[in-house]
């Protein structure tokens, strides 16, 4: 694979890759291996490769694709307030606050909700599911942000009843 | 101008279907996968594999620049889009068409017109192709009444921009329409970003069925015979065949002919699909959509044709025409097919990501599996949960039905629920094996009157 045809086609990549705009661009082919970078910070082959061009090789085990998904916290071992209601969610999958991008959340801490109020989304495979308080009362912690990957019945929400019941 | 490096930009059993249409034409083939695809079947069998980026979509494969840097920086002339994603956005196409990359599919402005359900309808009204009576744009909830009253109910108001589902509404009766036209109306705003809304009268048990298409962008247009797809689950196919035995022959010879006289009028390019209702009790079909990219459902036609359409678009792209004329497609036998989803049947069908622990799929004569899971692949969560496509070819649609049903007794699947067990309860109910079927049979019928069993 090496010779003066490769040059050549090394000097076409590297203007292409100035042309696209991309950050960095990986390429192994046999025995050479080259990392083209725009960020005079990156460290080089192999590490944050933003775009990454390999011959005919998977670059890392399946199993590496699913992300790890952070242990669901057991509510008991939490501090909630006397009374105070946790939502979870209802399957693995990705946590958003509101409805859709860039409009606001659907509540925020301190935020009075009612059993019906939607809380947030949590989609799964284009799946969407509104996850609602099922009780009245304050939001008084909010457990994970937007867009994380939560799993099946991590702790989302804490809801304390509103004393004196005025709402 | 034939081809020489392909873009594959997508995932799953598209992406390695395309890779190996082709390689089968000696393409080169560069796919670009998110992180969570590294190692996909596709991204292992392609030439290269590049990593657009992290694993939700909206910052790989929905990113249509990012999407074109690639293909460009990776030396590609054209790229494939594969069906979903990107497929039927007119701002991929365009992109490739200003950076020099061929686009495997229609023209940009096609796409646009095509993806307007209000000019797609003109478009057919003006190549005498039949529609389901309605209406042009809704100004008003009042507009809507009036609308409403000509045609009869019950109406469905539909989405411009839309598609699956969203921003449609039945409405029963006068005293329904004025709510109904503000929740359509919302829904389509939200789902995308145009509440535009126009009217069809309701055609209840339907049949969804649709016309393969292919042109070559000069005004030749070849079909190749149509499916039904008529099981359906919330607007998403659940059981494809073709051909449709349910239509006597002289309707499905004018269903072709309405078809192609839709492509031949616009100079279509490249594979297309013209979905149609077919209303079995007046004996008419009419037209709903052109569906402006290659199908989930595809396999069935190449089943009863012997034909890969993935190939032929590939050629098309290429500037070599169709490789076929109208007579050179004959039909054989029947074909069906059905989509295994990760999904949980005891759970109202939550999709369920995961690892794939075992994966043994039927094997034998006129069994095809279309799939990108092996045993340890593993199922992300961000995309959807179709894992496979089990088709068979058999002489009738009987015989279809029976290898079928012995093909998913004898699928193994572990790790993830799956869709399996629904269609085996499909395949033995007796409204199944009679074609009495309609769009809302499987929801209203089936469901309600048999849940689904547990098992996996």
């Amino acid at each position: 694979m090496t010779g003066p045809d490769q040059f050549g086609e090394l000097e076409q990549l590297i203007a292409e890759f100035e042309r696209s705009g991309l950050r960095e661009l990986q390429v192994r082919a046999g025995d050479l291996e080259i990392y083209l970078s725009q960020d005079t910070t990156a460290a080089g082959l192999g590490i944050g490769s933003q775009v990454e061009v390999a011959l005919s090789s998977p670059t890392t085990p399946a199993a590496a694709a699913l992300p790890p998904v952070p242990e669901p916290v057991a509510a008991a071992a939490q501090a909630w307030p006397d009374g105070a209601t946790v939502v979870a969610a209802p399957y693995l999958g990705t946590f958003y606050r509101s409805p859709k991008p860039g409009s606001p959340p659907y509540v925020e801490v301190g935020g009075d909700v009612t059993a019906d109020s939607e809380l947030c989304l949590v989609e799964v495979m284009k799946l969407f599911t509104a996850v609602r308080a099922g009780t009245a009362g304050k939001v008084v912690q909010v457990l994970a942000s937007d867009g994380d990957l939560v799993s099946a019945d991590q702790p989302l929400f804490v809801i304390a009843p509103i004393v004196g019941g005025a709402v | 101008m034939a081809l020489s490096r392909l873009f594959i930009a997508n995932r799953g059993e598209i992406a390695l279907r395309v890779v190996r249409a082709a390689q089968a034409l000696d393409l080169e083939t560069v796919i670009g996968v998110s992180d969570a695809d590294r190692g996909s079947a596709a991204a292992r069998l392609a030439d290269r594999a590049l990593v657009l980026g992290p694993g939700p979509a909206a910052r790989s494969y929905l990113d249509a620049m990012l999407v074109v840097q690639a293909a460009k920086a990776s030396g590609c002339d054209a790229l494939h889009p594969g069906y979903g994603f990107l497929s039927e956005r007119a701002e991929l196409a365009r992109l490739c068409e200003e950076h020099g990359i061929i686009f495997v599919g229609p023209k940009p402005d096609m796409i646009e017109a095509l993806g307007d359900k209000l000019r797609a309808r003109e478009m057919a009204a003006a190549a005498g192709v039949p529609l389901v009576p309605g209406s042009g744009e809704i100004a008003s909830a009042a507009d809507a009444r009036r609308i409403a009253d000509q045609l009869g109910y019950p109406v469905l108001l539909k989405a411009a921009a839309g598609g699956g589902g969203r921003g449609m509404v039945i409405v029963r009766g006068p005293d329904e329409i004025e709510a109904g036209f503000h929740r359509a109306s919302a829904e389509a705003q939200a789902a995308f970003n145009d509440g535009t809304l126009f009217m069809e009268r309701f055609v209840p048990e339907a049949r969804h069925v649709e016309v393969q298409l292919m042109g070559d962008g000069q005004g030749e247009v070849v079909h190749f015979g149509e499916r039904d797809c008529s099981v359906q689950r919330r607007y998403q196919k659940v059981i494809e065949e073709a051909p449709c035995v349910a239509m006597p022959a002289a309707l499905r010879t004018q269903l072709h002919g309405a078809a192609v006289s839709l492509a031949q009028s616009v100079s279509y390019r490249n594979a297309g699909t013209a979905e149609f209702l077919y209303d079995v009790a007046r004996q008419e079909v009419y037209f709903i959509e052109v569906n402006a990219r290659i199908q989930v459902e595809h396999p069935v036609t190449e089943m009863v044709t012997g034909r890969d359409l993935v190939q032929e678009q590939l050629r098309i792209a290429g500037g070599q025409g169709l490789s076929l004329r109208q007579a050179d497609v004959v039909l054989t036998g029947h074909a069906m097919e059905c989509r295994i989803n990760a999904e949980d049947s005891t759970r109202d069908f939550v999709p369920v990501p995961g690892t794939v622990t075992r994966w043994r799929p039927p094997e034998g004569e006129g069994i095809r599996l279309d799939s990108h899971i092996s045993e340890g692949a593993v199922i992300p969560p961000f995309y959807d949960s179709m894992i496979g496509k089990l088709i068979v070819h058999a002489a009738t649609r009987d015989a279809a039905i029976d290898k079928l049903a012995a093909a998913l007794d004898e699928f193994v699947v572990e790790g993830v629920p799956t869709t399996i067990p629904l269609h085996r309860k499909i395949l033995r109910d007796p409204r199944f094996r009679a074609n009495q079927i309609h769009t809302r049979w499987l929801e209203q019928d089936m469901f309600a009157k048999t849940p689904i069993a547990g098992e996996t």
